[in-house]
């Protein structure tokens, strides 16, 4: 044993210099990443309604202000828009009010995306879990205020007379379809949202667009025909129209269909490669 | 068996905010240890560990010292598998509990109960797993129906008791803690450290980052010298902090 003078030396027994790993290795990384988060269900299940557990606590009505918030919107937004939009409100308001609430959640998912690991800061710089964890987290506190929402559907139909429908089935593919797309949207973009901090802002710009331009509040048939195949490939419509369309008993357009499924490939894809390159630079942005 | 291997490890720290030369200047002003460098014209980079290797394997208890800002807390994260290294290799083999923070995971708002469940995840383990200890955690902590209650309702004593009853709960292979953690209640010293030394004999390995050095000789076969992110020195625990003593 000797002492080194640090000015020269190093360090003990060095060897040669370690090649850095191979996309191979990112790749194979990232995928125990994603597929550990998976198994470790029951962790991020706590997380998740942890959460929100948390944002209600000591509140008289709990997590149903969830639901009282959206209906209120719902009912206010529908009275006036069924009146400028000159549209029955028999009618428009249950389409509004399935619209809201979908698009609650897909909204809340990509806005929630952004923040994952930037929220997590505090775990992740100490203890070495799977990365994915905080996205599936983030998709349970996401699914939870979907379905505090939800409860509003059931008494809007009953009231304007939607009959149950067998596209409901349909409307549940959708569902599992778009959660499915969580999981590299939340891989994706909170990687993104990690290195450049002006990301979640731009993606907050991004959305409030995407609202107006995507069919939520009003319905695609007030476009004039030759308009409305743009708003068929807007990724957005695509996947509100596969889980809302079937909810008030009409198949979505197939167009939303395709659209969707090429989104996920795309996505999948993109962010595999993505997330395998700059997984582990993650915990150095934060 | 558990096994940590370092391979010239080093990891540097990218800042993108701020103006470079602002910052740079700010930093180099301030910094105790860890050296600014500039990568390009528009980066500048904290290098906090600079080729660092080292192996270590069941049985070895390591301490590790060195002045604030020698790189301590950033060799225990690379160990603990946090940091991946950009540069260099860390294979670390072996289910880690990093103690480095006891409170970390709990929630003031939830209940004792929920707790245990929260805390426990991040310590690695799982849900199961962290059920299985409750009734062991009731015994230890006697806090008995303060566990229905939220915890912002306890006294600190209480809430360290508690945290420090789950967090020596895991039987971790390699446990790493940044000072030892203790549960401060005197009436309560002689049953926590005798859990604490439980802990330490069923861990196959341990790193601790410490400055009492009456502790180290006591708990620990190695020691290792940090400075200026370099690993200046590892060996028998006497003549690393023999160096160590006689240097500072």
């Amino acid at each position: 044993m000797t002492e080194l003078d640090i000015g020269r030396t190093a360090s003990l027994d060095r060897g040669p210099m370690p090649k850095p790993p191979t996309m191979a290795q990112h790749l194979r990384a990232a995928w125990v990443d994603v597929s550990i988060g998976l198994i470790d269900w029951r962790v991020w299940l706590l997380l998740g309604m942890n959460d929100i557990r948390q944002r209600y606590r000591r509140s008289r009505l709990g997590q149903f202000w969830i639901t009282l918030a959206m209906a209120t919107t719902i009912v206010s937004l529908g009275l006036l828009y069924a009146f400028l939009l000159h549209q029955p409100l028999e009618q428009y308001l249950p389409y509004l009010g399935t619209s809201f609430v979908v698009w609650g959640l897909l909204s809340g998912i990509v806005l929630d995306a952004c923040s994952v690991f930037i929220a997590s800061e505090g775990f992740l710089r100490q203890v070495p879990m799977p990365k994915s964890v905080f996205v599936h987290r983030m998709l349970v506190r996401n699914v939870v205020t979907f379905l505090h929402n939800l409860i509003i559907v059931p008494p809007l139909f009953i009231i304007f007379g939607i009959p149950p429908s067998w596209t409901w089935l349909a409307a549940l593919a959708g569902l599992v379809l778009f959660l499915l797309n969580g999981i590299w949207i939340g891989l994706f973009l909170g990687t993104i949202c990690a290195r450049f901090r002006d990301m979640p802002q731009t993606m907050a710009s991004v959305m409030q667009i995407a609202y107006f331009l995507t069919p939520v509040m009003w319905q695609r048939t007030l476009l004039p025909p030759k308009y409305r195949h743009m708003a068929e490939l807007n990724p957005f419509q695509a996947f509100l129209s596969i889980v809302r369309d079937p909810l008030l008993g009409q198949m979505p357009p197939i167009i939303s269909w395709e659209v969707a499924g090429v989104v996920t490939i795309v996505g999948f894809a993109v962010t595999a490669i993505f997330f395998s390159r700059f997984r582990a630079r993650i915990i150095y942005w934060l | 068996m558990a096994s940590i291997l370092l391979d010239r490890v080093t990891v540097d720290f990218p800042i993108y905010n701020a103006k470079k030369r602002s910052l740079k200047s700010e930093l180099i002003r301030r910094t105790v240890g860890g050296h600014i460098e500039a990568i390009d014209d528009n980066h500048v980079s904290v290098m906090a560990l600079r080729d660092v290797s080292l192996t270590l394997h069941d049985g070895d208890r390591l301490g590790l010292i060195g002045h604030n800002g020698a790189g301590k807390s950033t060799l225990l994260r690379v160990l603990s598998g946090v940091y991946e290294p950009p540069i260099g290799r860390a294979v670390i083999d072996g289910r880690v509990s990093s103690l480095t923070d006891m409170m970390m995971g709990m929630d003031a708002e939830a209940t004792g109960y929920e707790n245990i469940l929260l805390r426990s995840v991040f310590l690695g383990l799982s849900v199961k797993q962290a059920q299985a200890n409750i009734a062991e955690i009731e015994d230890f902590t006697e806090l008995g129906n303060f566990l229905k209650l939220p915890m912002r309702t306890y006294s600190t004593g209480m809430m360290v008791r508690l945290a420090f009853a789950i967090s020596t709960a895991v039987t971790p292979e390699i446990l790493i803690m940044d000072e030892l953690v203790g549960a401060g209640d005197a009436a309560f010293i002689d049953k926590a450290t005798a859990r604490l030394n439980g802990l330490l004999d069923r861990t196959r390995i341990l790193i601790l980052a410490s400055h009492n050095l009456e502790l180290l000789r006591r708990l620990c076969n190695k020691a290792a010298l940090m400075e200026e992110g370099r690993l200046r020195m590892i060996g028998p625990v006497d003549e690393v902090l023999a160096v160590y003593s006689g240097h500072a």
